[in-house]
Order: C-alpha cells, then structure tokens, then sequence
C-alpha cells in the first residue's frame, strides 16, 4: 500500500466562464511528505486547492485519496459514476484545511470550533472529541484561550486555533490556504513555528504560502504553478537554487532583497 | 380636574373587573405565542426559499414576502376568517368555519411571517463564504451548517430587530377582538357594556398593556445584548 500515494491530484482542470484557470495539474503527495506550492497571484495556486477537496469541483480530471476517487465512484463494472454530495462530504473530511482568513465560527468558543466537527460530523462522543480537542490545542499553544471567542483572539491566536479545528478531524492531510498571508509580519512566525512542528511530526501536507524561506525548510517537494499549468517543479534546492524556467527566476528574484 | 378625567384615571373599576381582564390577557398572550411560532417557522421558510439558487424558489419567496408585509394586520384577519373558509369551502364542497382564535393566529402569523423572513435574509446574507467553506471542507452538510453555523449567527445578528417586531406582533394581538378572540380588549368591552364606564376601563387597558410590553422588552433586551455582543469583534 505503501506506494499508493495519500493524495493524487490528476490532470486536474477548471474554468470559470471562459476563463481557465487550471490548465492540466497533476502532481502526487506522498505520506509523510510537505508540497509547497508556489507562484503569483492568479496562478491557480487557490484554486487548485479549492478543487482538491470539491469546494469549486474541478471541470475535469481527479484527486484520489490513498487511490479512492474522491468525486466519482468505480462501479462494479469499472464505470465512473460522480459522487453525491454526501458521498464528497465523507470523503472531505479526511483532508484538514486552513484558510486564509481562517474561517473560525464567530459564535463558538475555540475549543467549540475545535470539537464541532469531530462531534457532528465524524460522530464521536463529547467527551472523546473534548479530550482530542485539547490535545490539538496544546500542540498549537493555544489551550489556555480555550473558553475564549474568536473575536477576543489575535490573527495568529485565530490562525493556530484554526489548525488544531482541522487536526481534531484527524485528516490524512492538511492543505494550508495562504495561512499567513492575512497576519501581521510579527505574528507569522508563531503560525510557521506550528506548521513546522506539524511537518516534522510526519503530517501530510500541501502548502500554497508566500514564504519562500519557510517552503525551501520544510517542503520535501516544490510546485510553481504558473497560469494554470505546473511550470516547474522538483526539491527545494533544486527550484530555488538552480531555476530552470525564466518565469520562475522571475518569479523568485522578487522575493531575494 | 374635571370630572372626565377623573373618572378617566380611577383605576378601581379595573381591578374589580380584574379576573375576567386576566383570563382576556391570557388570550393575548396565547395569540401571541402561537402567531409568533407561525411567523417564525413560515419567515424561516420563505427567507431561506429567498437566498435558494433557483429562480423559481427565490420568486416565490419574494412573492410571500411582498404580499404579507403588504397586507394590513386587520384586513389579513377579516380575510382569514371571513373569505378563506368560504374558498377551502368551495373547493372541498362542505361549510368550513374557522374557530376565531385559529384564524387570528394564521392572520397575524402570516403577516409576521413576511417581516421575520426579511429579518432572516439580511442575517443569512450577511455570512461571510468562508464560515460556510469551513463547514464544507469539514464533511458537514447543508443542513448541519444552516443548523450549527449559519442559524445561531443570524438570530444573533437579528435579535434586536426581531426583539421590535415581536414587540409589534404582541400590539397586532390587540385586534383579534374583532373577530370575538377573547382577549383583554374584548373582555374590557364586555365589561363597558355593561359598566358604561369606557374611560377608566380603556386607560386600564392601555396601561396595562404598556407595561406589560416595557417590561419585557426591557428585559429581553438587557439579556440578549451581552450574549450577542459576544461574537461581534
């Protein structure tokens, strides 16, 4: 099983209207492993990510976890039916995401949002998901803002209480929407010290960041996406310091002062 | 002082009538509840066919909304208990009569109905993409996050309007003696009938009422504001 990897993303297309924005992405992540994936703004990079877990379905191609398609089903007979709704939400929820604004629910405590969907969604007892939820809270330091509503927290307080609400779901990977992009230079590094600890610990992951240093350290693997289509891709030393395509040189040389 | 007002203000009449006034507020009360669990349920269901994604919905929805915020409280009720039963009587071929307190619930609950639909609107709209993004990438259905997520912020964001218009509805609930519903006004004009005091009898009303309404509204407003004011940065 070991070669089978956790996500696949499979000549993944999308268009909104005339325009295409996902032009053909594949790429694999294998467990344990952290893919960054970088480029400017209108690359794709959101999108593609929004497509991995059927938040914007794609137009055509897969994403498979540990081999199962997770927008259609193989029948019996070998034929592709899609997925209903239902059948994506239970998929879904193997993959942990962090948004760029975080998206904490507004009316509920931290550790409410952290125990929300473990509760109702993967069904496990108060008590159980309680106890997970607190454990998550503590690997992201935050267990002594527990009781406390998001709008009493800072970004990067609202940010690390947005990962333990996805680490309580027990994903098989997390996906990192820009996790930093919307916080204050001081308050990043808290955020980044977390998803480094989360990396080291073995977690699956699939990173779409700004922070170029922060992708070359962690990341086993790095992606420039460019117009919808993987422009180049390969190691960290390898994308960062000996570029290939033009657009990527161009692309870096904005983030070296 | 004259005597007029005199009379106008001795309030023992009232109190001697106090049984009889009691069991009419009661009515109100009940009035109130029932239209309240109407307007609430049917504006629920018509703002939500309001934000829908089909057209056919959203038209419908704006249709409940503009008839019944258009209708005045008095007329809806004479219609509903004078008109709509000869219709459902029509169309069933058999007499159909609506028990007075029956249709002054549907009456007044309907009317509500289009404000509380509009109150719900403005709430769900105003939701941000990514609460509901959450809840999806998460596995939760639609159902769960209208229930977990999207409700419990609206009747949050809606609470002071709401707080008004169940304040308005608890007033509307003064005219279902028009259709003989038992309530304090209507009790209040038996008792003028045959007291032939309306003066004191009517500002006892007026009082009462008054108070009743301060001092709920009041209350439910001093409660529900620090519970809201929880969420909102």
């Amino acid at each position: 099983m070991s070669d089978v990897p956790r996500i696949r993303i499979a000549d993944v297309h999308k268009s909104y209207g005339p325009l295409e924005v996902l032009r053909g992405v594949s790429f694999d992540v294998h467990r344990g492993s952290v893919v960054s994936v970088i480029g400017a703004s209108g690359s794709g990079k959101r999108t593609l990510l929004r497509c991995v877990n059927y938040l914007d379905p794609p137009n055509s191609g897969e994403i498979y976890i540990e081999g199962e398609p997770l927008g259609s089903r193989i029948d019996a007979r070998g034929g592709r039916k899609p997925r209903s709704l239902a059948e994506i939400n239970v998929m879904r929820r193997e993959l942990g995401v962090v948004f760029q604004q975080f998206n904490l629910w507004p009316h509920m405590t931290v550790l409410g949002n952290v125990i929300e969907a473990p509760i109702r969604v993967r069904k496990l007892p108060r008590k159980d998901a309680i106890a997970y939820g607190e454990d998550c809270l503590r690997r992201v330091r935050l267990i002594d803002k527990k009781d406390e509503y998001p709008a009493r927290l800072s970004g990067g307080q609202q940010q690390r209480a947005a990962i333990a609400r996805a680490l309580a779901m027990r994903p098989k990977a997390m996906m990192f929407d820009e996790a930093t992009s919307s916080l204050d230079p001081e308050l990043t590094d808290e955020v980044l010290s977390v998803m480094r600890e989360l990396a080291m610990d073995g977690t699956t992951m699939i990173v779409v960041t700004h922070e170029m240093s922060f992708a070359r350290e962690v990341s086993d693997r790095v992606i420039f996406l460019h117009a919808g289509i993987i422009e180049e891709e390969g190691a960290p030393a390898q994308v960062f310091d000996a570029p290939k395509s033009d657009r990527l040189r161009q692309f870096l040389s904005k983030y070296r002062k | 002082m004259s005597d007029a007002l005199k009379q106008s203000l001795d309030l023992s009449m009232f109190w001697e009538y106090r049984a009889i006034l009691w069991q009419g507020l009661i009515f109100n009360v009940l009035v109130f509840q029932f239209a309240a669990s109407v307007a609430l349920s049917v504006g629920l269901g018509a703002a939500l066919l309001r934000v829908n994604r089909f057209l056919p919905a959203r038209i419908v929805g704006t249709l409940h909304v503009e008839l019944f915020r258009n209708a005045p409280d008095y007329i809806m009720l004479v219609w509903v208990h004078f008109v709509l039963p000869l219709l459902i009587g029509l169309v069933i071929q058999r007499r159909v009569e609506f028990h007075p307190f029956i249709s002054a619930v549907i009456a007044l609950g309907f009317v509500y109905s289009g404000y509380f639909a509009e109150a719900f609107r403005a709430g769900i709209q105003t939701i941000p993409q990514g609460n509901l993004d959450a809840g999806r990438a998460f596995g939760m259905s639609e159902r769960l996050i209208l229930w977990r997520i999207t409700l419990p912020q609206v009747v949050r964001r809606m609470l002071p309007e709401a707080l008004n218009l169940f304040i308005s509805l608890f007033k509307a609930t003064t005219i279902v003696s028009l259709i003989a519903v038992p309530d304090l006004m209507y009790n209040v004009s038996m008792v003028i009938q045959q007291e032939m005091r309306p003066l004191p009898l009517y500002t006892g009303a007026a009082l009462t009422y008054f108070l009743i309404i301060f001092a709920l509204s009041s209350t439910a407003r001093a409660f529900s504001e620090r519970w809201r004011q929880k969420i909102l940065a």
